[in-house]
């Protein structure tokens, strides 16, 4: 697959969603109503700016799925080498989820990963 | 390689020692084995007699003045570990992570003595200089401990930009990231005048100077030692920072030469603006702690003279030396620092009537420090002047004797807290010493001495 | 034009469009989606000069991991309406100035050089940033910093626990 078919699959992709917005925008009639916006039957009322301070402790998870979505990206490269290269390319990136897999069950044992 | 792996291994350890035990003490000792370790198969390996064979493709090159500038770091942070080990207990709640990612400092430091190719060079930093900056922040609680770790990793990450930056012009003028340059007939790359090839090399020494508070590249180093836990601080200031100098000696020893006139322009100013602003500086600070991030500025002023008189066996033989002098000294006098009650020179007062030994001991490693003569900062100094005068000559001489000068101004400062401990009255309090501390305190000053009076038995070590 | 120039310009215009709107969205989780924007469109330059991982690596860890911690420090500083930013004429002033003697600069030095007149930047050339070539080396030559990198996780990884974790 060359460049130029990417071309095309890109512009069938912007073609693909502008295109379904834009129709949606023509043959869709919008009444604007507050009561659309409340919430359904039951629901509670929202109250208050949805603007508050989140937990520090997220953080921690954000940080782990970069560090593992780092790794992650190392893997595409292999995967398209790994004919070529054989049994050599399998235990390098074997070594290198190991060493990432102690730093997963370390972060599992040490609960950083339980929702609060 | 045997070090490269191990202190991984001893990191990854160490991680999962905390999850098995919640007795920090014994934390501690699995540490102390783990270095124990560490620095025997590193003496294999320096010797020949077992190593992990990897194929580097010449990307990282062992001899033997690497490994043996590894042993003496570890051996430094072994000491370190013995008499610091209670107090690393107390900064926090993470003990078995804290040694873990000093491990991982000591993995970088090993890819640093060994590196030949500017890639692992980069590597190298990162790899020591990520855990410091986790190890910095530390004390979690601590609004100081915080502003320093985040004014250190900002800065850190900047001068990390600038190395990158520098590495990409240079690959852009030689084509390739090896250490010794390939001619460019043979990589058939651009024309070797270009001025981006030096300009290149320039910013790699700016970061440099940036890890090793080179001044003007220095401010961060008082604000971020002074708030970092005191423990912490003693392994940023001693060990990392002569990796650090290792960096650049190995670096500067094939490339100073692309720089041309520059090189000669720029090390003596910088070399210069070391000492001022390391020496003067600490004159006015009323704390020890303070004064000791000041000193290891100028200090770095010192060392610096080996990256001037690259290419030159004195100033290997001299930086070996002074990176052990200056480390065992400066492990020795923190550790002491981190047990007083009170940072500032006050709290020093009348410390020779308590505590007799520690006051000894501290006399010592600050004469040390000091460079006076029977002591190994002596000779350490000795060596960095001898090698300058040896690669310069005569031109140099006024450089020499600015450093002396500057030597001088040291003594002030290094002596006002021996005064402070003999000759005023005050109480002056020491927290848990024990006797196990007292020991580690008197093989750091035996050592000292030792090196002070027969530099040679260490350098013959380095050649047999 | 052909099809891949049409495509430059369209990047090019989206990739300044977008960095225009991060700069003046005064709600800042609305720069920071149109900052992945910015990264897309990058991309898509990357792919256009044959260098297909960094593409990857630029969707994948600066779009994605990236900007979900970018939105995090804002959710975290709790920005409120009544933060006003500071504003200081003279710091403006300065900005002004020396983003316009950079611009100047950058603008001079690419009207003079000769290279520019031919072709604006090298397409499709080079076959080193394709990831079979990428993977062929970093899986022999470069195999010994691929394995110490991990190292380099690792620390991050026991930094983030002892950070971010609540005692």
């Amino acid at each position: 697959m060359g460049a130029s078919s990417l071309i095309v699959l890109f512009f069938a992709a912007i073609a693909f969603s502008v295109g379904g917005i834009s129709i949606a925008k023509i043959f869709v009639k919008g009444v604007k109503n507050p009561q659309k916006g409340q919430a359904y039957e039951c629901g509670i009322p929202a109250t208050g700016s949805p603007w508050h301070q989140f937990n520090v402790g997220y953080y921690l998870f954000a940080l782990i799925f970069l560090i593992f979505d780092v790794e992650l990206v190392f893997m595409y490269p292999w995967a398209v080498v790994v004919k070529q290269t054989g049994l050599t390319a399998l235990i390098e990136i074997l070594i290198f989820i190991f060493i990432l897999f102690m730093g997963f069950l370390y972060a599992h044992k040490k609960g950083a990963l339980k929702w609060m | 390689m045997n070090a490269i792996i191990f202190s991984a291994l001893a990191g990854v350890v160490m991680m999962f020692s905390g999850i098995f035990t919640k007795n920090t003490s014994i934390i501690t000792n699995v540490a102390r084995v783990a270095l124990a370790v560490l620095i025997a198969v590193n003496l294999l390996d320096t010797y020949g007699g077992w190593m992990i064979a990897v194929d580097t493709k010449n990307l990282l090159s062992f001899n033997k003045f690497g490994f043996f500038f590894n042993t003496i770091l570890f051996v430094a942070t072994f000491l370190f570990f013995v008499l610091s080990g209670r107090d690393i207990e107390k900064v926090g709640s993470y003990t078995a992570e804290y040694y873990a990612l000093i491990f991982f400092s000591l993995c970088g430091i090993a890819v640093l003595t060994s590196f030949n190719n500017l890639l692992m060079m980069f590597l190298g930093v990162e790899i020591m200089s990520i855990p410091l900056y986790i190890l910095t922040g530390a004390d979690k609680k601590n609004l100081k401990s915080n502003e320093a770790s985040l004014k250190y990793f900002l800065m850190g990450s900047f001068s990390t930009g600038i190395m990158l930056m520098g590495i990409t012009l240079v690959y852009g003028a030689t084509g390739n990231f090896n250490l010794p340059p390939i001619s460019s007939a043979v990589t058939g790359a651009v024309v070797s005048d270009s001025i981006i090839g030096p300009l290149g090399l320039l910013l790699i020494f700016v970061s440099l100077c940036f890890k090793v508070s080179a001044a003007p590249f220095h401010f961060w180093t008082p604000d971020v030692y002074d708030g970092a836990p005191s423990v912490f601080t003693s392994f940023m200031a001693t060990i990392i920072k002569a990796a650090g100098f290792f960096a650049f000696i190995k670096l500067f020893e094939e490339r100073s030469s692309d720089l041309r006139v520059s090189w000669k322009i720029i090390m003596p100013v910088i070399i210069i603006a070391t000492l001022l602003a390391g020496n003067i500086t600490a004159v006015f600070q009323q704390s020890v702690k303070r004064m000791l991030a000041y000193s290891s500025i100028a200090q770095a002023g010192f060392m610096l003279f080996v990256v001037y008189a690259n290419n030159n066996s004195i100033g290997k033989e001299g930086i070996l030396l002074y990176a052990a002098a200056y480390s065992l000294a400066t492990i020795g006098i923190f550790a002491i620092l981190i047990r007083m009650k009170d940072y500032t020179f006050n709290g020093y007062n009348g410390l020779a009537k308590k505590e007799p030994f520690i006051a000894a001991v501290n006399t010592i490693l600050l004469l040390s420090l000091a460079g006076i003569p029977l002591t190994a900062g002596f000779f350490a100094k000795y060596y960095m002047l001898a090698a300058a005068i040896n690669a310069g000559g005569k031109s140099v001489l006024w450089l020499v004797v600015i450093a002396v000068l500057f030597a001088a101004v040291s003594v002030y400062y290094y002596f006002r807290v021996i005064q402070a401990m003999y000759f005023k009255e005050g109480d002056a309090e020491v927290e848990n010493v024990n006797n196990r501390f007292k020991f580690g305190l008197l093989i750091i000053a035996a050592l000292i001495i030792s090196i002070g009076i027969l530099p040679s038995v260490l350098l013959n070590w380095f050649y047999f | 034009m052909s099809a891949i120039q049409i495509l430059f310009w369209f990047l090019s215009g989206l990739a300044l469009v977008s960095a225009i709107m991060v700069l003046i969205s005064k709600n800042p989780v609305h720069s920071v989606l149109w900052l992945v924007m910015v990264f897309f469109a990058i991309s898509g330059h990357y792919i256009l000069m044959n260098a297909q991982f960094l593409a990857i690596v630029n969707l994948i860890v600066y779009a994605g991991a990236i900007m979900v911690l970018f939105l995090f420090v804002i959710m975290l500083m709790n920005l409120d309406k009544t933060s006003d930013p500071q504003k200081n004429w003279w710091m403006k002033l300065a900005g002004v100035i020396s983003g316009g003697c950079l611009l100047m600069e950058m603008a001079t030095l690419v009207r003079q050089a000769a290279e520019m007149k031919e072709k604006t930047v090298m397409m499709k050339e080079g076959s080193i940033g394709l990831i079979g070539n990428l993977g062929k080396l970093l899986f022999s030559d470069y195999v010994v910093p691929f394995e110490i990198s991990s190292v380099l996780f690792l620390s991050a990884m026991v930094g983030a626990v002892v950070i971010g974790k609540k005692n």
